[in-house]
């Protein structure tokens, strides 16, 4: 449970950096999923990496880990949902996911999977830590 | 075992935190942006649509590129002066395209770094996608002009203005 701890968090916190460095390349790779309206696009670019980052550094230091690891489960819940749905739309670009600024694989069913694999660590450690 | 309540307050915490944190951070980020999108007016035939600003230039730096309208568009493509770049897919340019445009998929940018070498670094260029519901023009003059490209402009109104217009396209036999 360790080692899923401390990799969840280390995960988001890179995951993290180059967003937080970049909130205007983040809110543009926002605004390619259509789904937020405009007027919530620089605060979400703004707001979400820095939970990322938080939820991260949490995981890592164990301190109120279960809450972390729950805001990391939805994001990535609320993550996948948005592929699913650029991809039902026809839409094709870089997700956004780990870098706003490299060239990064397209959304596609590879980047499903690698979520439902994050999202089935979130769920494994919840059940470890509910039971502490 | 951690009460509901307890967790509860921790996320929103969090959440609060960073928040906070987020917002203050963009008075001393070089890359900071505003808390409320900004928006640019760019000009089509159906009268001026906004675009949330960081499309047109997500670093804030001020080195966006310009739009044409589609009667400027089509005065240079008369003048045959610029080259037109189709941003969408390649299937949807094989159904029909501008006369004379070359196919080079925004998604797909890396794969024709080839056919841009070849080019003068002051080629006119004009980018389009679908029309005013797609990003696809922007993001693909976004990126000539970080190759170094210096006449980039994206025809917003695309395709379907200048299908609507009955100017000369081509499809692909």
């Amino acid at each position: 449970m360790l080692f899923l701890r401390i990799g969840l968090g280390l995960l988001f916190i890179y995951a993290s950096l180059d967003k937080v460095w970049n909130p205007g390349l983040f809110a543009k790779a926002v605004s390619n999923y259509r789904i937020l309206p405009v007027p919530l696009l620089h605060i979400t670019a703004i707001i979400l990496p820095w939970v990322e980052l938080l939820s991260g550094l949490a995981l890592v230091i164990n301190r109120y880990p279960r809450a972390a690891n729950i805001l990391i489960g939805s994001m990535t819940l609320t993550f996948t949902l948005a592929i699913i749905s650029a991809m039902m739309r026809g839409l094709d670009f870089n997700c956004g996911c780990f870098s706003v600024t490299s060239e990064e694989v397209n959304l596609g069913v590879q980047k499903i999977f690698e979520n439902l694999g994050i999202l089935a660590g979130t769920i494994i450690l919840e059940y470890r830590l509910s039971k502490r | 075992m951690q009460s509901i309540p307890v967790l509860f307050k921790e996320i929103i915490g969090t959440v609060l935190v960073s928040a906070i944190i987020g917002i203050s951070a963009q008075a001393v980020l070089p890359n900071g942006i505003h808390l409320k999108t900004d928006l640019t007016m760019i000009d089509s035939e159906s009268g001026e649509t906004a675009v949330p600003s960081i499309i047109l230039d997500p670093n804030g730096n001020g080195a966006e590129t310009g739009s044409v309208t589609l009667y400027q568009a089509y005065i240079t493509f008369l003048e045959g002066r610029a080259l037109f770049l189709d941003a969408r897919d390649q299937e949807d340019y094989h159904q029909g395209h501008i006369l004379g445009a070359i196919s080079l998929p925004a998604h797909a940018f890396m794969d024709s770094l080839p056919m841009l070498d070849a080019l003068s670094p002051d080629q006119i260029i004009i980018t389009y996608c679908d029309g005013v519901d797609c990003n696809a023009s922007i993001d693909l003059a976004a990126d000539l002009q970080t190759m170094g490209f210096t006449r980039i402009f994206f025809f917003f109104g695309g395709w379907q203005e200048w299908q609507a217009a009955a100017y000369p396209i081509a499809k692909t036999p």
